[in-house]
């Protein structure tokens, strides 16, 4: 055994016997000398090795894409920033003066989302586009970074010095200070306001809104004897009447009313509810597809429908009016009379709205309300509106002040009257003439490039601040994030040029410890009262009830006379997005295809197909449209035409809010390559400024201007539609299946569902196949169901979606080639030919069970979930496209380019728990897979199961309608399981077997069983 | 049958040729200097294909965003050309692998270019399915191959994995099977050449082939099992491809009758690129005598059946969608003939079921250039029957909402006369390089051998060749 250990075995034959040199070095590892002598260190070494020292510095430093960044860690991590968990703080939206409730999304020290406050008394959880889309304007780069003086970059030292010594000279020569704001729904910046102006002698705060409702305000000064916007109670009102007031898309506050609307339209409850909803209008609006009676009228027309409703109601009601009113109405009399009976039948249960700015309108329209005896039910009289405070009157005399250069100084807060007024230019120039002019707006714009001091207010997202929607209601606006560059609060400005130094948070929270908190009944404490606001974001106060004057029917003795626009008017409207124009800079709010033209990135004249016809005008062709005033002046703009089926033949009706300053910026917002085309007109502009059609007459901004002449330009311009054909018909052009109709939306009538004899889809026939099921979903099986009735098409869900899921904008060329990257679209189909009933069909992957897409792709990219979900893997996606193809629902998304951001900034707001797509992969809905996630995470870290309703998914949470349910069908319990149990309930296509996860329920019009209008009948005039 | 309308009376190869003067015509071209019309043709074809090089290397670079399609379109020119341009690869299978298993002999003065012409058109196929990816650099994922991320596959349910081997089996077969074919002829030109680079080459590639009795029986039975193993291929090839769309759920592609028709349509305008290429090839490299007005005959009746079994597809495709009930497919059909992109239905109809019936005139098919014309519009046609099953399929389907329509940028519209280029740039290089004629084969079918006896008028067959065979030669031109 020794001996055999012994033996040496030898490697190779140079090891072998007797080959003692190789074995001498095979013993040390390292044959050379490990010592490296010092000295051989030779003077050329040295340069050598400095000079490849060098070099490879240089090219380091000048080929390294990498700069030098400086990453700090949270040395003291702060108590409630925890890194990759959401904080939600309740704030305030400053979107509008709706002032909606909203819970900012913070994630690592920012706000990433913005979603609807479900505790809020008014908006309930909803939130519209622009509410969704104001997160944007947080990060947007042309936001000013802090003070100017006469253009120049200031300090606000300087700026105060300057503004508050101009003002003691002012003060001293009894000059006219004025402000001149928006409705400003901040009872504390009310107060400071009034606090800042009491110190002169002539100072007035003057307050319009671009997108006015002066006249109801006037109109119940004169039947009510007091100004005040009634607070309109749409849940409360079984029968609603609309003359041309778009409340479920831009009138007022739209968020609230549509949830109110939708909750007068519930079929799930028993007895189903279901209020009528009848719109006299002259161009299609969102509120008017809604309708389940819908009646075109020439805005002429218009004033005399009310007109004879009104004496309709007054025989009915027996009233003695002062005077004669004219009841006929030419042919339809018998529809006035129905509709006369139908509300009279729900009196005190109905609502008659009206959106005109005429003020002869609005009173007859009081007096409808107040035969019927709505107020004080459906119209809230004691907790008025305070979300249009506009007086255009008091504009007017501004204009004739300024004119005549009587104004010393001007505070212009949150407007912008050179873009939004019809005497924009005249205001120009008027401005010059105004030795002190300070501007808080945020932006270098129209009217701020004109101030000599721009003191940019903070985002609502940076700010403490307040609103209060309706009286007794008041949201709070607490910061989320430091501001971003040197701005400051406009209460802080006001306060620091009354000499007071508080800050933003010690004025509100000053203003409610004296003017809320006493009328906020036992609530204890202050800190208590005010930490639980803090915690809400709003209160709720007791309103003392006024009492309502009497109904002064003096007031209809001396009726304005109304003015009737002759010959083709235009009717300037605001859209869902882009309202007037506030947020044309929002990348987001520029892509949202409008709802009801689906087209995107512009404006454009809207003519019915007939007028069209008549004018000769084909889509898309450059219409010039002109007008003239009595003065002689001739106000024209140039627009692409769009063929509008829904309209009034005697109207063209164009958007406000387009062709604003900064728009520029769009020219890039598309990927750059060989054949882009620019995203903006040749003026460098989203779209044209309508605004110079708006008029100021009598006191009223009116948007209805008569004797527009419409010449052909010869030039033809592209809009970016999302949507190439308008309905379930198929194109009559073809031989055989032209005029037939797809079953992609089903419908009925409330009756024929009442009477039980309506079924939207046969029972899904149990297919035995050939294979066992593939997905058995033992678990969790989620689906979505999407009530067609509730859904009202506002595209919230759209924007709410974009903003979840960090979807890029692609731009108004991109849109074009028909690449518009929405995970969720709003699929709008008309019915009829030029009497046009109207459904949205909110559209996203249908996380099919037998989908199409998954087993095509080549890759396995896409796969079914355990829980019944349509997986994307983005980073296993090659781009085929083949999935795309398959889709029988084409809700898949292909990033054709790199979609970058056209203001990198923008970057801060996106969802970090969502993957940025690169170019070259597929996307789409994930059913918000991330939710899901992080709802399983906690229930798994509580040790509790999901409970229904704990994942709402971003389209869900926003919807102000409610119309999206998403939950476990396997739950027998849950609010799904129990919503496609009834008979409104299909999926599309679902004869091809693809089992769609989403259900959608049918639409049901309050209509006789036959399914028609009245309208219907009528012919157009 | 009367022995003067026999068909080996009438010669498969013209004037009379010796062993000698084929070697010589053939290698001819391959030694002397280009000719003029050969230059121009080249660098036309260079400029082409250098014009689809930029773009797609500008679209690699920057995105399928620069092409037209869009999200309802998301194939169009790109898979148009992949399929046109395998199916034109399949005449060139049919002709040297099915036709030599039916001893059509007619097929050796054409099966060179034809198989040469299948490899190129492959390669112009193989690249669009890459190229249209949008990560093409992730190309190699859809290939099952042992990785590192974990049990990751490919998906064996999707038909473009089925294309991908498809695709690759094919090459490989054509490429093999022509290889071998040329061994022969590699091995004439080897002792044409004195010296030089070439003939080096060529005695490389000619593996030291001897001419042997024992190398010419190996090389035949190579020959015959690999034109076995080609023949299933002309029909799986373009069966797979059809696969494509034929598992799709989209109306317009959901359909049984897609692989017969597929693989009919591939023939067709595969035999009508033959007829292009050898029409241009017998001109220029002055081959009249070896491509004769016979072989066009012969050849513009296979189209001529061809365009039969297409247009039955055609017709029994819209009855199918009418008979079904279906509304969305009937649709799709109506809107394919009547619709936006009525007048590539138009075209597709008119060029391959409208003026190949001029074919049944034998006036016709003997003027070369109204044959040559046909040829092209058979070419036009048969691209624009792939465009329009791609195209008007998808650009309306099941939701009104989402139908778009469709143009091409002029990035897709290069990488389509890219594709040319390449292919004409390879065909070209081919015609200067290679022997264009299957000498070997071609010297198999001559008059030498099997001369008639002045006497007698009878046939001494040449050893080895069946009687049967020489009757079934070639299709009787002359006496059909």
């Amino acid at each position: 055994m020794a001996q055999r250990k012994a033996q040496h075995y030898w490697r190779s034959w140079e090891e072998g016997p007797g080959a003692s040199e190789f074995v001498q070095i095979s013993r040390d590892e390292f044959a050379e000398s490990l010592d490296r002598p010092t000295e051989q260190f030779s003077r050329r070494s040295f340069l050598k090795a400095a000079g490849f020292t060098a070099t490879v510095t240089a090219l380091a430093a000048g080929c390294s894409h990498a700069p030098v960044e400086k990453a700090i860690p949270y040395l003291i991590q702060p108590e409630e920033i925890v890194p990759g968990v959401s904080y939600f703080y309740a704030t305030t939206c400053g979107g509008c003066s709706a002032a909606c409730g909203v819970l900012a999304k913070n994630r690592d020290g920012r706000p990433i989302k913005l979603e609807g406050n479900p505790e809020h008394p008014l908006s309930r959880g909803g939130l519209c586009v622009v509410g969704q889309a104001s997160l944007l304007n947080l990060y947007d780069s042309h936001r000013l970074k802090g003070p100017l003086r006469e253009g120049q970059e200031s300090t606000w030292a300087e700026a105060d010095a300057h503004i508050r010594a101009q003002l003691e000279t002012i003060r001293a020569s009894r000059g006219a200070v004025r402000v001149l704001s928006g409705t400003v729904s901040s009872p504390t910046l009310r107060a400071q306001i009034q606090t800042f102006l009491a110190s002169f002698r002539d100072a007035r705060h003057i307050v319009y809104d671009a997108l006015s409702s002066s006249a109801i305000a006037d109109a119940h000064q004169a039947t009510h004897g007091e100004r005040r916007v009634p607070h309109f109670r749409f849940d409360k009102a079984d029968v609603i009447v609309s003359f041309d007031a778009d409340f479920l898309g831009t009138w007022i506050s739209p968020v609230e009313f549509t949830r109110d609307y939708a909750s007068g339209r519930r079929l799930d409850t028993l007895p189903p509810r279901m209020s009528h909803h009848t719109q006299v209008e002259s161009r299609l609006s969102l509120t008017g597809a809604k309708a389940d009676q819908r009646i075109r009228v020439s805005p002429a027309e218009n004033a005399a429908w009310i007109e004879s409703l009104a004496a309709c109601l007054a025989k009915t009601a027996g009233a003695a009016l002062p005077f004669a009113l004219n009841g006929e109405v030419g042919p339809h009399n018998s529809i006035i009379e129905q509709l006369a009976r139908r509300l009279w039948q729900a009196r005190g249960r109905c609502l008659v709205v009206c959106g005109s700015q005429e003020p002869r309108a609005q009173i007859l329209v009081n007096l409808i309300n107040h035969l019927l005896g709505n107020y004080g039910t459906t119209l809230d009289w004691n907790a008025p509106s305070q979300q249009k405070a506009g007086n255009d009157c008091e504009l007017e005399a501004l204009s004739e002040e300024l004119d005549r250069g009587r104004v010393a100084a001007l505070f212009l807060l949150h407007v912008n009257p050179v873009y939004e007024l019809p005497n924009g230019p005249a205001f120009r120039a008027a401005l010059g003439r105004v030795p002190l002019v300070v501007n808080f707006a945020d932006r270098w714009e129209e009217t701020s490039s004109l101030s000599r001091f721009l003191c940019p207010d903070h985002n609502p997202l940076e700010s403490w601040g307040d609103a209060e929607a309706v009286r007794g209601v008041y949201g709070l606006c607490q910061p989320a994030i430091r501001p971003l560059g040197n701005t400051r609060s406009v209460l802080e400005s006001f306060a620091a040029w009354s000499g007071d130094t508080r800050s933003a948070y010690e004025l509100v929270r000053a203003h409610w410890r004296e003017n809320i908190f006493p009328h906020a009944g036992n609530a204890g404490e202050f800190d208590a009262f005010w930490d639980r606001a803090v915690e809400t974001g709003f209160v709720s106060t007791a309103v003392q009830a006024t009492n309502a004057k009497p109904f002064s029917f003096s007031a209809l003795e001396n009726l304005p006379k109304i003015s009737t626009p002759a010959g083709l008017s235009m009717v300037l409207y605001p859209k869902v997005a882009m309202l007037d124009g506030r947020f044309a800079e929002n990348p987001w709010l520029q892509e949202l295809p409008d709802p009801i033209s689906k087209v995107a990135w512009d404006n454009y004249a809207c003519f019915s197909p007939a007028a069209a016809q008549r004018l000769g005008v084909q889509e898309g062709d450059v219409v010039r449209l002109e007008t003239t005033t009595e003065g002689g002046a001739t106000t024209s703009t140039e627009l692409p035409a769009f063929l509008q089926p829904g309209q009034h033949d005697q109207v063209v009706a164009v958007a406000l809010g387009y062709g604003r300053q900064g728009t520029e910026r769009f020219a890039n917002a598309g990927p750059k390559w060989l054949f882009a085309r620019s995203g903006v007109g040749a003026d460098g502009r989203v779209g044209k400024n309508a605004a110079p059609f708006v008029t100021l007459r009598d006191g009223y901004l009116q948007y209805v201007r008569g004797g527009i002449r419409v010449t052909s330009t010869g030039r033809r311009s592209a809009l970016a539609s999302t949507q190439g054909h308008h309905s379930l018909t198929m194109p009559k052009d073809l031989p055989l299946v032209g005029g037939q109709h797809r079953d992609i939306v089903r419908e009925t009538t409330l009756p024929a569902l009442l009477a039980g004899d309506f079924k939207a889809a046969p029972s899904p026939a149990k297919i035995n196949g050939l294979w066992p099921t593939d997905h058995p979903y033992t678990g969790h099986r989620w689906a979505m169901a999407i009530d067609l009735t509730a859904c009202t098409g506002c595209s919230g869900c759209v924007v709410a979606c974009q903003a979840e899921n960090n979807i890029p904008v692609v731009g108004k060329d991109e849109v074009l080639r028909h690449r518009e990257m929405h995970w969720m679209r709003i699929d709008r189909y008309y019915a009829g030919e030029d009497e046009v009933d109207v459904v949205h069909q909110p559209m996203l992957c249908q996380q099919c069970d037998n989908a199409p897409c998954e087993t095509v792709c080549p890759v396995i990219a896409t796969v079914h979930s355990a829980e019944g979900l349509n997986q994307q893997i983005y980073n296993r996606c090659v781009g085929t496209r083949y999935c795309a193809n398959n889709c029988p629902y084409k809700t898949r998304r292909f990033n054709w380019f790199n979609y970058m951001r056209e203001d990198a900034l923008q970057n801060l707001a996106l969802n970090p728990d969502v993957t940025v797509r690169s170019r070259g992969i597929m996307e789409k809905c994930s059913f918000c897979v991330q939710r899901i996630e992080a709802a399983r995470i906690e229930a798994r870290r509580s040790d509790k199961l999901i409970a229904d309703g704990q994942i709402q998914t971003a389209c869900q949470q926003s919807c102000p309608a409610q119309a999206i349910v998403f939950g476990d069908l396997n739950d027998p319990s849950s609010r799904i399981s129990k919503m496609v149990q009834g008979p409104r309930r299909f999926a599309v296509l679902e004869e091809f077997n693809f089992r769609p996860a989403v259900n959608y329920l049918a639409v049901v019009r309050n209509r006789d069983a036959s399914g028609k209008s009245p309208s219907e009948d009528r012919s157009n005039g | 049958m009367a022995s003067q309308s026999r068909p080996f009376d009438i010669p498969l190869v013209a004037g009379r040729k010796t062993p000698a003067d084929v070697t010589r015509d053939i290698c001819r071209s391959l030694e002397g200097k280009p000719t003029l019309l050969w230059w121009c043709g080249f660098f036309l074809a260079l400029s082409l294909l250098a014009l689809g090089l930029s773009a797609v290397s500008y679209e690699i670079a920057t995105g399928i965003g620069t092409w037209g399609v869009n999200r309802t379109v998301g194939w169009a020119v790109g898979i148009t050309c992949f399929v046109f341009w395998v199916g034109i690869g399949h005449a060139g299978t049919l002709i040297s692998a099915i036709l030599f298993l039916l001893r059509q002999r007619w097929r050796t003065a054409v099966n060179r270019s034809a198989e040469a012409m299948t490899i190129f058109a492959v390669m112009c196929a193989g690249i669009f399915p890459v190229i249209h990816l949008g990560r093409p650099w992730m190309a190699y994922w859809l290939f099952p191959y042992p990785n590192t991320r974990g049990p990751l596959w490919v998906n064996f349910r999707s038909p473009l994995v089925w294309d991908a081997f498809a695709i690759g089996t094919y090459f490989t077969i054509s490429l093999v099977f022509w290889y071998v074919g040329l061994i022969p002829d590699l091995a004439t030109v080897r002792d044409q050449l004195r010296g030089g680079f070439r003939h080096k080459l060529a005695s490389l590639l000619s593996l030291g082939w001897t001419g042997s009795f024992r190398t010419w029986h190996r090389y035949e039975s190579v020959y015959l099992m690999l034109a076995g193993l080609a023949t299933p291929l002309v029909l799986s090839v373009h069966t797979i491809v059809s696969w494509d769309f034929a598992t799709g759920v989209i109306p317009g592609w959901h359909a049984t009758i897609f692989p017969p028709y597929f693989v009919a349509g591939a023939i067709f305008s595969g035999v009508a690129m033959v007829l292009t290429l050898v029409l241009v090839a017998r001109k220029t490299m002055r081959l009249e005598d070896y491509i004769t007005a016979r072989h066009i005959d012969v050849m513009c009746k296979l189209v001529l059946l061809t365009s039969g079994i297409v247009a039955i597809a055609y017709a029994t495709e819209f009855f199918t969608a009418l008979y079904s009930a279906n509304a969305y497919e009937e649709f799709a059909f109506l809107n394919r003939a009547f619709g936006p992109f009525g007048w590539t239905y138009a075209i597709m109809v008119s060029c391959n079921v409208l003026v190949p019936q001029l074919l049944w005139f034998r006036r016709v098919r003997s003027n070369l250039w109204v044959v040559f014309a046909i040829s092209i519009l058979i070419n036009i046609g048969m691209w624009f029957e792939r465009f329009v099953i791609i195209l008007t399929s998808l650009h309306r389907d099941f939701l009104p909402s989402s139908w778009t329509s469709y143009r091409p940028t002029p990035i897709e519209l290069c990488m389509l006369l890219g594709s040319f280029g390449l292919f004409f740039t390879l065909f070209l290089l081919f015609c200067r390089l290679l022997p264009v004629v299957a000498m070997a084969e071609v010297k198999g079918v001559l008059h030498v051998g099997h001369e008639k006896e002045p006497a007698t008028g009878t046939v001494t067959p040449r050893p080895g060749v069946e009687e049967w065979e020489i009757a079934n030669m070639g299709l009787p031109g002359g006496a059909a």
